[in-house]
């Protein structure tokens, strides 16, 4: 164990904070659910990769720099601190990238990765569907083979930047008649091919987030396909994969928002409130544990091994600690609680926002029956 | 940067854990219970495998080294003071080191904070720790009554010492803290080793109890509960191993990360110890079966070496003395 980072790491922090400090917009964005905003988050994207921050763990052959893992993690905490604008193409760079880099032809590498790593074109992931949310593999959407072209109708769901990406990957069933984790195609689709709609999703606090894909006889070219048709469900195995191995979220973010209620408390005179300091404190506890938790994570990734089933460990952990903090949050704010202008600028966001965490991503649910099969062994 | 433990540290592990397996059975707790003292064996297979002078300047090991140790401590539910006298004393009676490696000197912390002090009868050295300063005591100038506690095992006195007795070992705030946070992180890692074995057992029981012609293992609510179990253990043994290592290193956050360690050691043991229970059912609330012998110790740490209000307390300090920016 070591706690110290080396002095190229401890150069790049210092690189990235500066380059943050100078560049990252001093005003908010305008929100990412409209257009214009999306358009303005995208600009950004394009700025992060003329400076080189864009694919950081990408190869240098794709174009990366092939940083460590301890590297990237480094830049997301400061990029963290710097409060630079929400990342809108996290899809492409960290799932996307991925899963061609693995199962893409030549072809296929060409023809997108250097437009992902510019955030020319961004990316949406098309898994879950209206009956297919938990239980992937009960997917309905259909894509039958036309010559050339792959036929697809159906729709997805719950897909996050779905209005304003350029691509969505989805997985569709090619075989109906084959067993369910067989017969399913992992598709890249041009979203402004005719016959896919993507109508935006007003989430339960007004905002526009996710959205719905409709595909109306949508005609794909078989040369869109990644991997094999009918083999996709191991293609979509190395995104699932990519999407755990991606370092969990930056446990700064988690000690920031337990450094809010402090001044929360302090705003509404609970400073000395034993009760409130010890509620606090125990979310503290937890802040800490999972900073803890990331950098064993980090030291994991570092040897090159997959974290596995401690991704559910780690999500629950994460997911727990986000939910407990929001709901802490209320009850500081009493009975002047329900009143927006009590909670500071965009808190009531992020409450809703935390309450998403245990269902996004896999279920909480799902993520304790894993640990319970998979880590300890119990019987299904 | 990096948390994981080397194959040394990993194979004094295993070490230790056939140490105790075959110094320390299940049956030998039993024995304590009955009211037998602890058998002499057990410490001085400890120091025969090093264990006893790690943290010796000669000893050559840190405070990670001892991480594991300490799990295993737990897991087995030994007796012997190793969080007073290889964690906690060793930096404090330098003089001794060799005596402390050899396995010649058992010594026991006596805080003013800790109303009784368990196996205090065992030690060939008494420290008490009050206020900034610590004293070397010997136990002859200590008058010992014994107080029944929940776990028997652990022999539990109330000990007393004339005022000025004994000689001045340090009169330090920062050494005295240190020496605190040191014990505080040494048993958040035996509580978790605790709660180690809490799951171990509560997960075969799960596999083999039997109800409505399945394993109670399969069903949904059995699973979640000790899933949930299992993930309070990880924070909670992962936050003791940053503690370990920001002693080891002298980090700045050496002392908030040990509150930090047995906070969340205690709130993990809190959950295994009702989850454990649970699990088991009717056969965990006998006598005969061994689950108690553990949940009461259990119980019994997570009072020791700081309650989880008082590190809460000390963490809230800091969170509230900082600047709101910061």
């Amino acid at each position: 164990m070591d706690l110290r980072f080396t002095p190229e790491q401890q150069a790049f922090r210092a690189e990235a904070r500066a380059w943050l400090h100078d560049n990252a917009p001093r005003e908010q964005l305008p929100s990412s659910g409209t257009r214009d905003g999306f358009e303005a988050h995208r600009a950004w994207e394009r700025r992060l990769h003329d400076a080189g921050y864009a694919g950081l763990a990408w190869p240098s052959e794709y174009g990366g720099r092939g940083a460590d893992v301890m590297t990237q993690a480094i830049f997301e905490e400061e990029y963290l601190i710097s409060g630079a604008p929400e990342r809108v193409n996290v899809v492409g760079h960290k799932l996307m990238a991925p899963t061609l880099m693995a199962h893409g032809s030549e072809e296929q590498k060409r023809r997108w990765l250097p437009r992902i790593l510019t955030s020319e074109d961004v990316w949406s992931q098309g898994f879950s569907e209206p009956s297919a949310g938990s239980d992937l593999a009960g997917l309905r959407t259909r894509a039958e083979r036309d010559g050339e072209h792959l036929v697809v109708n159906g729709q997805k769901i719950w897909t996050s930047y779905g209005a304003f990406a350029d691509w969505i990957f989805a997985l569709v069933r090619t075989d109906p008649s084959a067993e369910r984790h067989r017969g399913i195609t992992f598709l890249a689709v041009d979203m402004s091919t005719d016959g896919v709609e993507a109508r935006p999703i007003t989430q339960l606090d007004g905002a526009a987030g996710f959205a719905e894909v409709f595909f109306t006889d949508a005609r794909v070219p078989v040369a869109n396909v990644i991997g094999e048709i009918d083999e996709g469900w191991t293609v979509a195995m190395t995104t699932l994969g990519a999407e755990r191995a991606a370092p969990a979220k930056p446990a700064g973010r988690y000690l920031r928002d337990v450094r809010e209620l402090v001044g929360i408390a302090r705003a509404l005179g609970l400073a000395d409130d034993p009760v409130v300091r010890d509620e606090v404190a125990r979310l503290y506890v937890g802040a800490e544990a999972y900073r803890v938790t990331t950098l064993r994570t980090l030291s994991l990734l570092a040897r090159g091994e997959d974290p596995g089933h401690s991704a559910s460990v780690t999500k629950l952990a994460w997911s727990g600690l986000e939910h407990d903090i929001f709901a802490t949050g209320l009850r500081l704010m009493g009975r002047a609680g329900e009143a927006f202008a009590t909670a500071p600028e965009g808190w009531w966001h992020r409450y809703w926002y935390a309450r998403a965490a245990t269902i996004y991503a896999g279920t909480s649910e799902i993520q304790r029956t894993i640990i319970a099969e998979r880590v300890l062994g119990l019987p299904r | 940067m990096n948390l994981d433990f080397s194959a040394e540290q990993l194979a004094l592990r295993d070490t230790v854990r056939d140490v105790f397996e075959r110094t320390f059975p299940a049956a030998a707790l039993r024995a304590l219970w009955g009211g037998g003292e602890p058998d002499p064996k057990v410490w001085r297979a400890l120091a025969d495998v090093g264990v006893c002078g790690l943290l010796t300047a000669a000893g050559g090991g840190s405070e990670v080294d001892l991480a594991l140790v300490l799990e295993e401590a737990g897991r087995a539910a030994v007796v012997e003071p190793l969080v007073d006298t290889v964690a906690v004393a060793s930096s404090l009676l330098p003089d001794r080191a060799a005596q402390i490696a050899a396995g010649d000197l058992r010594v026991v912390i006596v805080s003013a904070r800790m109303p009784f002090v368990a196996n205090a009868d065992g030690a060939e050295l008494l420290v008490h720790i009050a206020g900034d300063a610590a004293r070397t005591i010997d136990p002859g100038d200590a008058s010992l009554r014994p107080v029944v506690g929940v776990d028997r095992a652990r022999r539990l006195f109330a000990v007393e010492i004339p005022e000025g007795a004994g000689e001045l070992l340090v009169d330090d705030a920062d050494a005295v803290d240190l020496a605190r946070a040191r014990g505080a992180a040494a048993t958040a890692n035996v509580l978790n080793g605790v709660g180690m074995r809490l799951l171990e057992m509560s997960v075969e029981h799960a596999k083999a109890r039997e109800q409505f012609g399945r394993p109670i293992g399969s069903f949904q609510a059995v699973k979640h509960q000790l899933a949930d179990a299992h993930v309070a253990l990880d924070g909670a043994r992962g936050a003791a191993w940053y503690a370990a290592l920001a002693l080891a290193e002298r980090a700045e956050d050496a002392v908030r990360a040990a509150s930090v360690a047995k906070a969340a050691a205690n709130d993990a043991a809190a959950l295994l110890n009702r989850v454990a229970l649970q699990v088991h059912a009717g056969i965990g609330f006998t006598w005969e079966h061994d689950l108690h012998l553990w949940l009461k110790r259990g119980l019994a740490l997570q009072a020791a070496w700081g309650t989880t209000a008082e590190h809460r307390a000390v963490l809230a300090g800091h969170l509230f003395e900082e600047d709101v920016d910061a």
